[in-house]
Formats: structure tokens, C-alpha cells, sequence
């Protein structure tokens, strides 16, 4: 009896690590594809105008030089020409030539992979120097006054540096010669105060334009200084003169005190930068690599299908695990649940409202729709209008937490439409009975047995690295199955029968 | 081959639910046969062709709109009990004791309208007491007296018989006494007392209420154990006949005991609960097993099954 289901599902198990294997030792696929390496896309659309000769844009792009890999790159110049300047470490595009009547549509896209932590920053320390068209004199005057921080160490320097910088002659107790230093940077802008203090106190460092390593959209750049500190650059943010933490991190795009975007001739009526993070582009890297390749595996690959279809694969490929998750903690654990996959769907939904709200409105609706059941028991209704009333009411109350949460900006109680509200109002009814006919404590137990196993199979298919996993491995679907067939055989006691019936465990025989 | 900590249970032949699903009912019970137990009404027809005594079928109610010949069929009845045909677990009973002016008192002492009870048998006619949902019947049968010999340990209501039959061979039998808190019902899970009964000679031995051992009733205080169990010869001998009835080798036959008319099926389970291994503390598993390896002439007739059971049980 047990054979051909063991059978089955060895085999079944058998053939997807094969393809597994295959694909990792035949076809080059990673081995932990989930590695959490991000490719970034950084965007930049603009509309030109001419005003009355050519205009000539120049825009810094990612770079090389700066620490990145460009993995690809497009270029939307309309009717304008389109060129790569390279100027010390920047990459400039240069758009030329006369733009449309009504504005060009000018574009940029990159995917930009950033290096592995510990790998990044140049390995050979640069020397220090003074920010372009600086006098002699100054220089001068600016080292004496600074002497006494040089022989400091190099953080203490920096420190120190940043100090004066945050303070200024002012703050600094009146001393006479933080006052007099104050003076001599007199007429210099913020960036390039502190480009030359650092460059007096022998620490080299850079004034770089950029943006936040963010996903959002902006429509400028911001300058920042960034400090040699012996192993990297630092970011120092001009506006509060502090050393950003390098958990913040940054897209640098012009390096060496130029703009970053730089415009003659015409003018921009609208320009943005976008940063878009994707998980599995490190996989798209790979597919790019393999995109031309004709072997079936990489032709039949859910990289194949549009990205917007691939969001609801990553998703669908874990329900058949925590399908699988909730036969274990029935079978085997021996968890109550209302409905066999009453749990899945909920879990699905906290995916939209979080699981604090999610639980809390699930527990909501139970409470409010077990009140009215009772009610509705008075007034006789038969069992199919019944059960559209709970429907309507439920629904009803999605619509009251939806109005709440616009009223008070909480998103996700408007995400409670995806609630399975069918399933919502088949748990109250079950509810309702189980609480008629075996006890307030049955049903209660019952409902906290259906959450903690939406918990569990929220958490596990929120899991990115297994999303991943599954989406470059669909055949770990066969897998799941070998185990869902192997839980199906399990024929043992539940845990939960080691409570039940403890009194034959104490006796012995 | 059983670890850690489901050895004991393993040894003491406790049946699990896992097991009874995938290697007992599974095996035992054929998917196309369900239909037979699961309606109440194809079982009493079923009994009656076996000669299996049932409790006396007044009508059945089979459409919305037939609810209106209640009356026709309760006549000048002063008592009776409406059940759904395909009610699982004893939901959906009401037991009708006697008429009165405002209603119709019930087992419990409530008084409820005729109105009250219509709406339930609709509710049962719309399927909210059936096992899927479907649409059902309601049974309207006779109510039973209660035999004399349980009187002293239940409260309310009538106390049934539960014997699991296993390849027509009887192997536990129990008798579930309504107290106070299961409101008169005989359901373990409701709170109703489970005693275990001798195969032998029919005397009850350990009880069981919410699962701990009990001596005397909770109620009435009287001892439940050493009680024998009338007619026990014709009990068995009914539940062994349920597998010539319906073809299914694994069932939980439940029985009442009436006064004047003696043991009565009331219905068969094709998954009996795990329970009464608790009432009886003992396990189904090693009685299935003792079973499996009887000598196949025990297999013959339900008299020489019986008979085996009673000897080697």
C-alpha cells in the first residue's frame, strides 16, 4: 500500500533535483540564486527645448571608474545626436543638434550592478589636493591656521575638521584663530569649505554629484564631499557636516567638482532621475548573458515571460508550499483550521495588509460577523441568504476599514479588499456552528489554529530567497509534490494525539 | 520502528487519526459506499431489509415546501425527534418529549414554538447540518424511551451505544451517557460521559469525561462502572450485521436502547471517532490486528464473529 506512493514520490523528487543539478553543473546557473545582489536601474528623462540656437546637454552617467559594472545601457535621443564624452572619471552623454518644434524627449536608462561588499573603492590611495582656482595666498594662510589639526591622527583630523565646519569661528568659544580661519574661507560655498580645510589637513577628498541609493524619483542631484579615510571614500553630508553611514549609500554620477548636469543653448521644461531596484536582475545578468542561447531550458524559463507577469509567478510558485506546510501542521502537528486552504488565502492577503493589520482585521470581522450571526439566528433566514448577508456584511466592513484607513493614512486598511471575503464569511459561519454546537473554547481554539498557520505560511512565502529560489528552479515544484505525497503516507500519530491521549502514555502498556 | 515519543502510544495500540484515514477506512470503506451511511433514510431502509430494528420513521421531510404536511405527519403524536438525513455528529437533533399549550417541550426542558421548529427543519432542508453542505431531508421518527438500566447515570436525554465493527467483527463498544453539561446529547465531544463496555458480557468498566478517567457520574453521582448493558447478545450481533447491510468492513454502529422495543440502529459511521479507545483504555489498533489474524472461518457467518470477538477480544 505504501509502495507506489513512495515511489511516486522519490521519483518525483528524484527528476527535480536532476534538473537542478543539470542546470547548475550543464547550464552555469548560480547556486544560491537568491544572493541578495541588487541591480539597480537608474533612469533619467528629460524634455529639451532649443531657445533660438542648438542646445547642448551634457549629462554625467554611471560610471566604471566609480565602483559600478554598467550591465546595459539605452539611449533616447530623438532627432539629436548622441555622444560619449570621457572626462577624468565621469562619463559624460552628450545630446546635440537641433531639438524637435514642441521639445525633445531625450532618455537614459542603465542597469547598474554594484560591486560585492569588501571588493569596492579604489585601491590606491589618492593624494590630497586643492579645489581648482584657489589662491596661493589663501592656501597658505588656510595651512597655518590648520597646523596644529595636522598632526593629529586621520580620524581625529577629519573630526576635527567637521567640528569647525558644523560650529564655524563662532561657535568655537571665541578662540582667535578659528575666528581667523572662519574669515579666511570667507566667499566659499559649503562644498568647497570643506574640500579645502580636508586638503590643509592632508586628507584627500572629493566633491561628488549624484543621487540616494533609494528607489523613488527625484528631479535633481545633490552634491556631497566624500574623505579618504585610509580604506574608502566617506560620504560627508555638506548640510550637517557629518560622516553618513555607509548603510546609506549613494549613486555617484559626476566626481571632481563638475554638474552633474550641465546645459547650454536651451532649456530643460522637465527632467527627473528614477532608481528602481530589482532583486533578480543578477539573474537577468545571467540571462542576458544566455538570451541568444536556444537551449530548451533557457527558452522555457519564466525569465522569458514579461516582468509584470513574473511578480505573480514568484508568488504563485510558494502556494503549493504552504499547501504543503498546512497538510504537515494538520497531519502531523495536528493544528484545527477552519477550511483546508482557508489558511493559504489569508496568508496571501496579509501579503497586502501587513500581518499585524491583517490579523487584526481578520479577528475583527470574526467578532463583528460571529455578533451579527447570532442576530440573524433570531430572525430565521434560510441558509443561502443567510450566507449573502454575512457575505454583504463582511464586504461592509471592508468598506468601513477602507474609508477609516484613507481618513487616518493607514494603507493598509484599504489593502483589505483583498481579503478572501468569500472565505471570511464561510469562517464566521463555521464559527457561529462550531461555537452552537461544541463550545465558545472549540471555536476559539479552532480560529487561533487558522491564524497561526496563516503566520506561518505568510512568513514562508514572504521569504524572498525561497521566492527566488522557486523562480529559477520551477521544477522544485515537483519536489513540493514528492512531499506533499510523502505527508499524504504518513500514517503515524499527530503530536497533537500525544496530549489526547496522554493517559495511555503514563500507564505504559 | 516507532521513536521517540510515540512509543508508548504505538504500544498500547492506540489507533491515530492518520492512521485510521489512510490504512483503515481508506482500505476498508469503498468511496461509493459513503452514500449508504450517510443518509440516515437509505440506512433505516437498509436495516429494515436486513431485519435490523430502527426507530419507527414517522415521514420525511424532502422539500421547502413540504414543511407545511409537519402537521400531517405528526397527527396527535405527543412526542418525537426531527433530525437532518445526513447530520454528522448529532447536530441538528431536536428531541420532542411532549406538546403543551405555548410549544413543544424538548429533551432539555426548553420550550420552543412550532414555528421555532419548522425553521429548523428548513434549516435542515438548506443543508446547514449536512456533512458537505448539500442540499437535505429531515427525518421525523419515533422518540425513544430509554431502557431502565442506565437510568442512574444520565442526565437528560438517552444514552447510546457505540460499537466499532471491524470486518463485521465487533472490537469496542462504548455506552455515551448525556450529563448536564452535553444538555442531554449523547456526544462525547459535547460533554457526555463515555463508558466502556466488556465485549464479553456486556458490563461497562472505565469511563471517560472530557478525557479523564471518572468514576460516577457528574450529575447524578451514581457509579458508572459494572453496569450491564441489556440485551448485549442482540447488540453485537446488530453491529456485526452491518457489514452484510452495507459492505463497508470498518463502522461505528450507534444503537439506542428503547424500553418496549429493545436494541435500535440509529445510524452507521463510516469514520467512528477515536474516543472510545479512551472510554474503553484500550486501543482499536491492537484489536484490528488481533482481528487481521483470526482464522478466516471466524469470518463467516456475524454469529461466528460475534462469537469470536466475545472469546478473543
Amino acid at each position: 500500500m505504501k509502495r507506489p506512493a513512495l515511489v511516486a514520490a522519490l521519483a518525483l523528487i528524484v527528476i527535480s533535483l536532476f534538473i537542478v543539478v543539470y542546470r547548475i553543473v550543464s547550464l552555469g546557473y548560480p547556486l544560491t540564486p537568491a544572493e541578495p545582489d541588487y541591480v539597480w536601474t537608474f533612469r533619467f528623462d528629460g524634455m529639451l527645448h532649443g531657445t533660438g540656437r542648438d542646445p547642448l546637454f551634457l549629462l554625467s552617467l554611471p560610471s566604471q571608474e566609480h565602483g559600478q559594472i554598467i550591465l546595459e545601457e539605452f539611449i533616447g535621443s530623438g532627432t539629436m545626436n548622441f555622444n560619449l564624452l570621457r572626462e577624468y572619471d565621469n562619463r559624460i552623454g552628450v545630446w546635440s543638434g537641433k531639438p524637435n518644434q514642441g521639445g525633445e524627449y531625450i532618455s537614459y536608462r542603465a542597469s547598474v550592478l554594484f560591486q560585492h561588499k569588501g571588493t569596492d573603492g579604489p585601491v590606491v590611495p589618492p593624494r590630497s589636493s586643492y579645489p581648482y582656482g584657489v589662491t596661493e595666498e589663501s592656501i597658505a594662510r588656510i595651512e597655518k591656521l590648520t597646523g596644529q589639526w595636522r598632526a593629529m591622527n586621520l580620524s581625529t583630523r577629519i573630526q576635527a575638521v567637521l567640528g569647525f565646519a558644523r560650529a564655524g569661528g563662532a561657535g568655537s568659544g571665541n578662540d582667535a584663530r578659528l575666528l581667523e580661519l572662519d574669515e579666511a574661507l570667507e566667499g566659499y560655498d559649503d562644498i568647497t569649505r570643506l574640500q579645502l580645510l580636508l586638503a590643509a589637513v592632508n586628507v584627500p577628498a572629493r566633491s561628488v554629484e549624484g543621487v540616494d541609493l533609494i528607489q523613488g524619483i527625484v528631479s535633481t542631484t545633490f552634491p556631497w564631499v566624500e574623505a579618504w579615510t585610509g580604506q574608502n571614500w566617506e560620504h560627508i553630508d555638506p548640510e550637517r557636516m557629518e560622516i553618513v553611514s555607509s548603510a546609506r549609500t549613494f549613486l555617484p554620477l559626476s566626481v571632481g567638482g563638475m554638474s552633474a548636469v550641465r546645459i547650454s543653448g536651451g532649456k530643460l521644461s522637465m527632467k527627473r532621475f528614477e532608481l528602481t531596484r530589482d532583486v533578480m536582475s543578477r539573474w537577468r545578468v545571467f540571462f542576458e548573458r544566455t538570451s541568444r542561447s536556444d537551449r530548451l531550458l533557457d527558452v522555457w524559463s519564466l525569465f522569458r515571460i514579461p516582468p509584470e507577469f513574473q511578480q505573480t509567478f514568484r508568488i504563485l510558485l510558494l502556494v503549493p508550499l504552504g499547501a504543503l506546510l498546512i497538510a504537515l501542521l494538520r497531519n502531523i502537528v495536528g493544528f484545527q483550521t477552519f477550511g483546508i486552504f482557508m489558511p493559504v488565502l489569508m496568508a496571501l492577503a496579509f501579503r497586502n495588509t501587513g500581518l499585524v493589520y491583517g490579523l487584526a482585521i481578520f479577528a475583527a470581522i470574526i467578532f463583528i460577523g460571529y455578533l451579527a450571526r447570532r442576530y440573524l439566528n433570531r430572525m430565521r433566514l434560510l441558509l443561502v441568504p443567510r450566507m449573502s448577508v454575512l457575505v454583504t456584511l463582511v464586504i461592509f466592513c471592508f468598506l468601513v476599514l477602507a474609508l477609516a484607513g484613507n481618513r487616518f493614512g493607514l494603507t493598509q486598511f484599504m489593502a483589505v479588499g483583498l481579503l478572501p471575503f468569500v472565505i471570511l464569511a464561510m469562517t464566521i459561519e463555521r464559527f457561529f456552528v462550531v461555537v452552537e454546537e461544541h463550545s465558545m473554547r472549540d471555536a476559539l481554539e479552532t480560529a487561533v489554529g487558522s491564524a497561526a498557520v496563516s503566520v506561518i505560511t505568510y512568513l514562508i512565502i514572504q521569504w524572498e530567497v525561497l521566492q527566488i529560489t522557486f523562480f529559477v528552479y520551477p521544477e522544485l515544484l515537483l519536489f513540493v509534490m514528492g512531499l506533499q505525497i510523502l505527508a499524504g503516507r504518513y500514517t503515524g500519530y499527530r503530536l497533537s494525539e500525544l496530549i489526547r491521549f496522554r493517559s495511555f502514555r503514563s500507564t505504559g502498556q | 520502528m516507532m521513536a521517540g515519543p510515540f512509543r508508548g502510544l504505538y504500544e498500547a495500540g492506540i489507533l491515530g487519526i492518520n492512521n485510521r484515514n489512510a490504512e483503515i477506512i481508506m482500505v476498508q470503506n469503498p468511496r461509493s459506499l459513503f452514500p449508504l451511511v450517510d443518509n440516515k433514510v437509505t440506512t433505516k431502509k437498509l436495516a429494515a431489509l436486513g431485519d435490523i430494528p430502527t426507530p419507527e420513521l414517522y415521514g420525511v421531510i424532502i422539500k421547502h415546501g413540504d414543511v407545511r404536511q409537519f402537521d400531517s405527519i405528526i397527527k396527535d403524536r405527543k412526542s418525537f425527534v426531527v433530525k437532518p438525513a445526513r447530520g454528522s455528529g448529532g447536530s441538528g437533533i431536536v428531541l420532542v418529549k411532549e406538546k403543551v399549550k405555548t410549544g413543544l417541550v424538548t429533551e432539555s426542558g426548553k420550550t420552543i414554538t412550532v414555528p421555532d421548529l419548522l425553521y429548523h427543519i428548513r434549516d435542515i432542508l438548506s443543508g446547514i447540518f449536512s456533512l458537505g453542505g448539500q442540499d437535505d431531508h429531515a427525518i421525523i421518527e419515533a422518540l425513544i424511551h430509554p431502557d431502565k438500566a442506565f437510568t442512574a447515570v444520565t442526565y437528560r436525554g438517552v444514552p447510546d451505544i457505540r460499537v466499532v465493527v471491524y470486518r463485521g467483527v465487533p472490537i469496542m463498544a462504548m455506552v455515551r451517557l448525556p450529563t448536564a453539561a452535553s444538555d442531554g446529547k449523547a456526544n462525547l465531544h459535547g460533554g457526555a460521559i463515555g463508558a466502556g463496555i466488556d465485549l464479553n458480557n456486556g458490563l461497562t468498566i472505565t469511563a471517560v469525561h472530557k478525557s479523564v478517567i471518572v468514576t460516577h457520574h457528574p450529575d447524578t453521582g451514581n457509579p458508572v462502572s459494572g453496569i450491564q448493558v441489556p440485551h448485549w447478545e442482540k447488540i453485537l450481533l446488530m453491529a456485526a450485521r452491518s457489514l452484510e447491510m452495507t459492505g463497508l468492513g470498518y463502522v461505528g454502529a450507534d444503537m439506542v436502547i428503547d424500553r418496549d422495543r429493545g436494541p435500535l440502529l440509529l445510524e452507521l459511521n463510516a469514520r467512528p471517532g477515536l474516543a472510545i479507545q479512551m472510554a474503553n483504555k484500550a486501543g482499536l489498533l491492537k484489536r484490528i490486528r488481533q482481528v487481521d489474524e483470526a482464522p478466516e472461518d471466524t469470518f463467516a457467518t456475524p454469529e461466528s464473529r460475534v462469537e469470536w470477538a466475545r472469546q478473543n477480544v
